[in-house]
């Protein structure tokens, strides 16, 4: 007799009854919270050491808000991460070790290295407009800025590139198929980043050629953003369905991908001739619209994530390739 | 300084390797009896799960989890004979496989995932804060967080511990001890290894042509997590029993996602400087 060939249970993906390969994320919304909050500032910042450092007298003092973008969005990360662990009393176990092979690990210490250049880097720049006197503005005024703006550009395109690298060492399809989150999250968070800049930018009444360049740089940002994500939905293939066919894919069409990049996109073109109070009214609409986008982009993201881990077959497709 | 920082975040030195120490849990001798899930429920002090039906064979575990460490399966297969209908029941014990590359270890920000001395994988429940990593990074789901404000050691991870506290002792851990077939065996992984071939070489003589070893050194299987110190003896697909082809570690694919989310970011900092650069 032939022990071998009995069919597959049930007809299906001949895995396990309909059991998970693995397990759910434990997760919750403080995560992609945190990390659309940690991109944005990090856009933000580099985006203000660039116009800081390449830009002309307008650029750098209308780009110089972004520092405060930065440290802002910067206040509520820490707390975010620490409520969503399962032991908040025990954070900082998270800089026990150094240990940049784990992403989380290196995430943890990159915030922690950001947060006060970040700071010290928007204190500098209170004092010198005389928003912040007395001794601390003295202080502030001893911060090296280049060297800030170095550090906290290398610290900050590292905060905004690890999340999706976290997110895809982990064996949740959706997350680990495409090599591409990384690089999407990226993306996202330099647009989200750029676009604070060009909101703050326009609220305050930003030169037209300075509020030009700056929806320049956020379109590239964005443009790249939609790129990469055609890139990651091609190589996902029906591993992605939880995001573009479930029940998330109303905010992820609709949110992420049209309002997170195709109506800025298109916004900024529209504003691109304009002066004025109609192009400060256009660019912080766009500038909105790529900030809400990027929110919608990982949360949904994160929570497909969730549905994927329940998809036998797409563990099975992961593990075979 | 250096040492008063290690006092304080509880880093110390690690014991002496010694053997490596392992299951090899052979299916084909699994008589379904639970006898191991039981004693290690026992053994740990693990909170039952509930008594929910799943309707699946005599399965009413699921999967193994935070509170369960074995984990017993009943695989229902029949196919038609000349006489009618022929069934066999595969039924095979799931544990945490204590992979010689374990993505929990390497995706653990804190050091509470440990290698042990016995090359075992194990969480320092002092050490652990809970931060979840380790739950999507298993290949196998098998390490999972307690529920925050649970009764039972709330929001850390857990998972199998090869009975670290009993080996201690030079003792066998308690599901093997307490299997009545020897389905489940404990002592030197490389001994075991031996072992498994022969049974293997037995089983196919006898012309079960399906049977195969899973988590063995020359396997597909340990291309990425490496050999499995819980190995097993199946006598279908891994699939059948819930196990990836090839578990992937995820550390193996990490510098090519970097180097695009590093590729991006590069870009728009020269986009950056171009265009504030390049102002009229």
């Amino acid at each position: 007799m032939d022990a071998a060939n009995f069919p597959r249970q049930g007809g299906g993906d001949g895995g396990y009854y309909n059991y998970p390969v693995v397990r759910r994320p434990v997760w919750t919304w403080e995560v992609p919270a945190y990390f659309w909050l940690g991109g944005m500032a990090a856009g933000a910042y580099v985006t203000a050491a660039l116009a800081q450092n390449f830009g002309s007298a307008d650029d750098r003092r209308v780009a110089a808000g972004g520092y405060y973008v930065a440290a802002a969005a910067l206040v509520p990360c820490a707390p975010l991460l620490i409520a969503d662990l399962g032991r908040p009393d025990r954070f900082y176990h998270m800089l026990r070790i150094f240990k940049p092979l784990s992403p989380m690990n290196l995430g943890a210490w990159t915030l922690t290295a950001l947060t006060p250049i970040a700071f010290a880097r928007a204190a500098s720049h209170a004092a010198s407009t005389g928003l912040l006197r007395g001794p601390l503005g003295t202080l502030a005024r001893l911060v090296p800025t280049r060297l800030a703006e170095l550090a906290g550009v290398v610290l900050g395109l590292t905060l905004a590139g690890y999340s999706g690298v976290l997110l895809a060492a982990t064996n949740i399809p959706l997350w680990a198929k495409s090599k591409l989150l990384g690089g999407l999250f990226m993306a996202s968070g330099l647009a989200s980043g750029s676009a604070a800049v060009t909101l703050q930018a326009a609220w305050r009444g930003a030169p037209d050629g300075s509020l030009h360049r700056l929806a320049m740089v956020e379109s590239a940002a964005s443009a790249g953003e939609m790129a990469i994500l055609t890139g990651y939905l091609l190589q996902s293939g029906k591993t992605a369905r939880p995001l573009t066919s479930g029940r998330l894919r109303a905010p992820f069409w609709l949110g992420a991908v049209g309002a997170g990049t195709l109506l800025p996109l298109l916004v900024h073109r529209m504003a691109g001739r304009r002066q004025g109070r109609p192009l400060r009214i256009l660019s912080s609409a766009a500038a909105l619209c790529t900030i809400a986008g990027s929110l919608a982009l990982r949360w949904t993201i994160f929570e497909a994530g969730k549905v994927s881990s329940e998809d036998q077959a797409a563990s099975f497709e992961l593990s075979s390739e | 300084m250096i040492d008063g920082y290690k006092r304080l975040m509880n880093i110390e030195k690690p014991p002496t390797p010694k053997t490596a120490k392992g299951f090899f849990t052979d299916t084909s001798l699994c008589i379904g009896c639970k006898a191991c899930e039981v004693a290690c429920k026992q053994w740990n002090q693990l909170p039952a799960d509930g008594f929910a039906m799943t309707g699946n064979s005599y399965d009413n575990t699921g999967t193994l989890g935070a509170t369960t460490w074995r984990h017993v399966q009943f695989i229902e297969q029949a196919k038609a004979n000349g006489q009618g209908q022929e069934q066999r029941w595969l039924m095979m014990s799931d544990v945490c496989k204590h992979c010689a590359n374990a993505a929990c270890l390497e995706a653990c920000p804190t050091g509470a995932l440990v290698r042990t001395e016995y090359g075992t994988v194990y969480v320092q429940q002092d050490i652990c804060n809970g931060c979840g990593f380790c739950v999507p990074a298993c290949p196998f789901g098998v390490i999972d967080r307690t529920p925050k404000h649970g009764h039972f050691e709330a929001g850390t991870a857990h998972k199998c511990t090869l009975c670290y506290d009993r080996l201690k002792d030079d003792m066998t851990p308690a599901c093997a001890k307490s299997c009545p077939t020897a389905s489940i065996q404990f002592g030197d992984v490389e001994e075991l290894r031996t072992r498994a071939r022969r049974r293997l070489g037995e089983l196919q003589a006898r012309g079960e042509s399906k049977a195969r070893l899973y988590g063995m050194p020359e396997g597909r299987e340990a291309e990425e997590v490496g050999p499995l110190h819980a190995f097993f003896l199946l006598l279908d697909e891994p699939e059948r029993y819930n196990l990836p082809a090839v578990p992937r570690l995820p550390r193996k694919t990490m510098a090519q996602r970097y180097g695009w989310s590093a590729a991006v970011g590069v870009g728009f900092a020269l986009v950056g400087a171009l265009v504030f650069g390049g102002r009229r």
